[in-house]
């Protein structure tokens, strides 16, 4: 056991990938250290021959992972897009760390990310004393990774604001980062790429240029398929993170998450479970990674002002929450659905009460 | 003396092109071709340049022409190249399958069985059994096996030899299970090879028979004997039945029908069979244009780079060339930016495709018109050409039909007759003008594309209309014509389309509108025998979400607004009056009681709100005194007041003669207004009372002229007028009231 507090997925799954190597027989592109299908099988897992287990890093589609790979493997840029709490980090740090085992180069975006983020900075010190030269640059993860062949990580590319996005554009096109300053440039080795993830909903804030938007190929990481799929990966994410946070309380009934799930997916799609009813949507996003803090804290409450078990009056205030974000339009919303559906359901009188009296 | 068997894959441009070649190298004498025999006449007009795919073979039973059985062809099928083949080359061509005169005759088996039958694998397997090979091998499609194995080896007929071998081997696996669908197969088979045997005693020396790859290995003549054969085929029963083209559409090319193999993707397919060479760069190159014609980005760079993914991606699922479901991948990431949308379009337009087929005019009737001209000769309702007015009492069972008929087709644009008299007093009268002219038949032709009867045709048009419309409005209209032409199964779609519209919508007024219309649907829905327990869920949802939104709805109208809203809100009071259900009635007085006491709301629509609920006795003169006193309280702006007065009186003023608080307070408020208020506000005023009847006015006024004394006296105004009564005067009308009422004088 290491003490920090998370380690990098290649050291944590290190075994993995070297029983992966090891097994991995087919041709890799140069500097990858695992093949496409390897790689593939490393996000989606997989028994190897000899009995191995390769643990799955993604719970979903498989056409999803392969188109992901594919677009790595033909040297172009992949852009994950996706609502919050979808695994787009989860994935783009699995796919640095099978292609190139390294999964540190990483440039986080945020309205304040400068140019000097993706490409270069000087070193003021040698600058002056020395004057320009490449010594006197310093170096950006994007830089790093050109050198030596490896694949870049830029997170929520979006909020980085546009002229600073566009500095990307050489770089994906050319595979050159050009130095002016020292009339040259640095030319990426083979195995370089760069892996983008950007939030769907926040489109808005800043678009990439359609010139940007051309050198990626996008891949949409969807909400869980199904009813069980979601509450598997809550149930897992709230038992986890309720040992960490060590509550006094009883683990949540499945029954519980359940409907909290059940709520969140038919707002989501609009529609409920059995298909037949038509819903209308809140603004809120409600993704498995909003079940997940409804539910734990439903548990807190339950822990220090209820009797330890987890019940629908926990439960209410934070999914009201959760739904209402908008105070006109969401509540119009939740009050529909809240009549329509959740009144009328079997076993789910408890909830109806302790929501209307939110 | 030969017969060559060629095994093909339905609707396989692959197997089309191979068979085309191996006709062109083997110059067969005789064609056979599997498909219905009912239909051979109708060969011939095949060649004809008017006749261009997709098109379909109707083969139908004249008096039941909705079992029509479909055998539809496009230019990619191999059966339609081997008709065009024979005859372009004078080659005789003929049908071989068992006639569809028995096959409609012997018994069907009953719908739930058909659809386990569709689910069991073997009888997948006998549909496209090459598909399930290229599955095992990890192809994905049909198609692609057949490209990958066959056409890039380009070796003819030896290939239609192996695969009758790979057929045999599989036939032999799954020979074991019997069902009555084999029993059919059994008999189908066994009539395919007496037509091979016939042929062969007409003296044709080199036969070609084109059927199904499944059939290939049972056409031998070794797999049954000749007289084992015909005692099979002997004694079957037959019916009368016709046949005729039809044209086709690509999306009906993908259901399952007539051969029971239905193309997912028949645009792709189309594409496959026009375009051998290049496949993936000419379809990016497609797909690249129809974005670009939808304003979409779709750069030449875009279309390499989603070929160079496609084969990438091809290559990590191991297959050597890249499908559809890898183009379709690679589609999605580069030219859709990962989005499902345009992907859907790409889906629709190409993949689909929206080609629709052309017949020869020489073709016979259609069914519809058949099935129509049968239903005016049983309705005793024949095409005139001058105009007839019909009166119809809707309950009488013949005259109920007539009437369903005519919506039935005026919900399909074939406007025969025009309902006289909107719905009147009686809700059994019925009133048509008809008017038979030419020009109807085009319409009725038309039509026949929704289906073989009338009904069908108005079900299917009624459906695939209520999917297109967005709004409430036309899909309310759209429910009362469904109830109207009685087209149960389409009621259940349109209203679950309204459903879902009337969910969606955020326009309560749109909703409100909606109500009255249905409410009165449930109301008459007794009179039509038609099915309304799917309306009643449609309003129990609409009046939840009236209820909901109509405060904020109402929240800040103008005067303009609220007049429209008015009668809106009289028209959903009127709609829960008629349903008399104690839940709707609950929710709707809940909102009137929130609305009656809201804030900033336009004082017609809260004085109105507090009219119904006191009609509905729901205040009490107390309350509703309290209610006038607060609106009418000086704190509040006077054209308010006014407005309010308005919401609250207009139509009937019964109540203030009868409840003398109401009336001093109102009459207190008029005094206390100062001469320019007064001026201003008259004719809000004004506009008001004239909506009371005469002698309501006329007693207001006795009223206000004995000033506010006069109510210390009597309370009532009948009391009031009691005085004045001519007793002699009035004992004169009691006969004729006691006649009118039907009840004996007492004295």
């Amino acid at each position: 056991m290491s003490a920090v507090l998370r380690e990098h997925v290649e050291e944590q799954f290190a075994e993995e990938l070297q029983e992966l190597a090891k097994s991995d027989t087919r041709a890799r592109p140069p500097n990858w250290k695992l093949s496409p299908w390897a790689v593939a099988d490393y996000l989606l897992g997989r028994e190897l021959e000899n009995g191995f287990r390769v643990s799955p890093k993604y719970i979903g589609s498989r056409r999803v992972v392969e188109t992901a790979v594919a677009t790595l493997a033909t040297d172009r840029a992949l852009l994950l897009l996706g609502v919050p709490g979808t695994a787009k980090t989860w994935v783009s740090e699995h796919l640095a760390a099978a292609v190139s085992g390294d999964s540190t180069l990483v440039v986080q975006g945020t309205a304040g990310t400068g140019e000097e983020a993706i490409r270069y900075g000087w070193n003021y010190a040698r600058l002056l004393a020395e004057g320009p030269s490449m010594a006197a640059l310093v170096s950006s993860p994007v830089k790093h990774a050109m050198e030596e062949g490896k694949i870049a990580r830029v997170e929520e590319l979006t909020r980085i604001p546009s002229d600073v996005q566009d500095a990307l554009i050489t770089i994906l096109s050319e595979k050159t980062l050009p130095v002016p300053e020292l009339n040259s440039e640095i030319q990426a080795r083979k195995g370089f790429n760069v892996i983008a993830t950007a939030n769907d909903r926040d489109r808005g804030v800043n678009e990439l240029s359609s010139a940007l938007k051309r050198r990626f190929n996008t891949v949409v990481l969807p909400l869980p398929e199904t009813v069980e799929e979601e509450v598997e990966i809550v149930r897992f994410r709230v038992e986890e993170i309720g040992r960490a946070l060590e509550l006094p309380a009883e683990p949540p009934a499945l029954e519980e998450i359940r409907r909290v799930v059940t709520i969140f997916r038919e707002l989501r799609e609009g529609k409920t479970a059995d298909g037949k009813t038509k819903l209308k949507s809140p603004t809120a996003t409600l993704s498995p990674a909003e079940a997940i803090s409804v539910i734990n804290n439903g548990l807190a409450m339950a822990a220090h002002f209820g009797d330890g078990r987890l019940t629908a009056h926990d439960l209410a205030s934070s999914v009201v929450g959760a739904v209402v974000k908008d105070p006109v339009q969401d509540r119009t919303v939740w009050r529909e659905y809240l009549e329509t559906v959740v009144k009328e359901r079997a076993g789910w009188k408890d909830l109806y009460r302790a929501c209307r009296e939110v | 003396m030969s017969v060559t068997v060629f095994g093909i894959r339905h609707h396989g441009p692959g197997s089309a092109r191979s068979l085309a070649r191996a006709l062109r190298e083997s110059q067969p004498d005789a064609v056979l071709i599997e498909g219905p025999p009912d239909a051979d006449d109708l060969l011939a007009l095949a060649a004809r340049g008017s006749m261009r795919p997709p098109v379909a073979l109707l083969v139908y039973p004249p008096d039941e022409p909705k079992r029509a059985a479909f055998f539809p062809f496009a230019e990619f099928s191999p059966e339609w190249q081997a008709i065009r083949y024979a005859l372009g080359n004078e080659v005789p061509v003929r049908f071989m399958d068992l006639p569809q005169a028995v096959q409609l005759a012997l018994p069907q088996p009953s719908e739930a069985q058909a659809d386990a039958e569709t689910e069991s694998p073997p009888a997948t397997l006998r549909h496209d059994p090459l598909r399930l090979i290229a599955e095992a091998t990890g192809h994905g499609d049909g198609e692609l096996w057949w490209e990958q194995m066959v056409e890039q080896r380009r070796d003819g007929r030896d290939l239609f030899a192996a695969l009758l071998e790979l057929m045999a081997a599989l036939r032999e696996g799954t020979a074991k299970d019997v069902t009555s669908a084999d029993e059919r197969e059994a008999l189908r088979e066994a009539h395919m090879r007496q037509t091979i045997r016939r042929a062969e005693r007409e003296g044709f020396r080199r036969i070609a028979a084109v059927c199904g790859a499944w059939h290939a290995p049972a056409l031998s003549r070794t797999t049954s004997s000749e007289r084992e054969d015909a005692a099979l085929l002997k004694g079957l029963p037959r019916r009368k039945v016709a046949a005729t083209w039809a044209p086709w559409t690509n999306g009906r090319l993908t259901y399952r029908s007539g051969y029971g193999a239905g193309v997912e993707s028949p645009g792709y397919y189309q594409h496959l069979w026009s375009a051998p060479s290049e496949v993936t760069v000419s379809w990016m190159a497609r797909v690249a244009q129809l974005l670009r014609g939808e304003d979409m980005d779709a750069s030449s760079a875009s279309v390499i780079e989603a070929v160079r993914l496609a084969e990438a991606l091809a290559a990590m699922r191991g297959r050597a060339v890249p499908g559809l479901p890898e183009l379709n991948d690679a589609t999605r990431a580069v030219l859709c930016l990962g989005d499902d949308t345009p992907l859907r379009l790409v889906a629709e337009k190409l993949i689909v495709g929206e080609t629709l087929g052309e017949v020869p005019e020489e073709t016979p009737g259609s069914p519809l018109q058949q099935d129509l001209s049968r239903a005016q000769k049983r309705l005793r309702l024949p095409p005139e050409a001058s105009d007839r007015i019909l009166d119809l009492d809707l309950r009488r069972p013949n005259d109920l039909e007539r009437s369903r008929l005519l919506h039935r087709l005026r919900l399909l644009g074939v406007h025969w007759g025009r309902v006289e008299r909107a719905r009147g007093k009686g809700t059994f009268k019925e009133v048509w003008r008809l008017r038979w002219e030419p020009g109807l038949t085009v319409a009725l032709i038309e039509a026949g594309a929704w289906g073989n009867t009338v009904h069908d045709a108005a079900t299917a048009f009624a459906l695939e209309q209520a999917a297109r419309t967005q709004e409430l409005p036309g899909l309310t209209a759209l429910v009362e014509q469904t109830l109207l032409a009685d087209l149960a199964e389409a009621v259940g779609g349109v209203v679950a389309r309204l459903q879902e519209v009337a969910t969606l919508s955020d326009d309560v007024p749109h909703a409100m509108d909606a109500l009255a219309p249905l409410a009165s649907v449930l109301r008459y829905g007794s009179v039509r025998q038609t099915e309304t327990r799917l309306v009643r869920t449609v309003v129990d949802g609409l009046i939840t979400r009236v209820a909901i939104g109509l405060p904020d709805t109402c929240a800040s109208l103008n005067d303009e607004a609220a007049e429209e809203m008015y009668p809106r809100l009289l028209a959903v009071n009127g709609a829960v009056v008629t349903l008399e259900d104690e839940g709707h009635s609950g929710l709707w007085h809940s909102t009137l009681e929130r609305m009656a006491d809201q804030r900033q709301l336009h004082g017609l629509i809260a004085g109105r709100c507090c009219r119904i609920l006191f009609d509905r006795g729901l205040l009490t003169a107390e309350e509703a005194s309290t209610k006038v006193g607060l609106a009418l309280s000086h704190a509040g702006e006077p054209e308010q007041a006014a407005r309010w007065v308005d919401g609250f009186l207009r139509g009937s003023g019964l109540v203030l003669l009868h409840n003398s608080a109401l009336w001093e307070i109102l009459d207190g408020w008029v005094t206390s207004l100062g001469p320019d208020l007064f001026t201003q506000l008259l004719p809000l005023l004004r506009r008001t009372f004239s909506t009371f009847t005469a002698p309501e006015r006329r007693q207001m006024g006795e009223r206000a002229r004995k000033g506010p004394a006069a109510h210390a006296i009597g309370s009532s105004a009948a009391h009031d007028a009691d005085a004045d009564i001519d007793v002699a005067r009035a004992d004169r009308v009691l006969p004729l009231c006691a006649r009118l009422l039907g009840i004996e004088l007492a004295d």
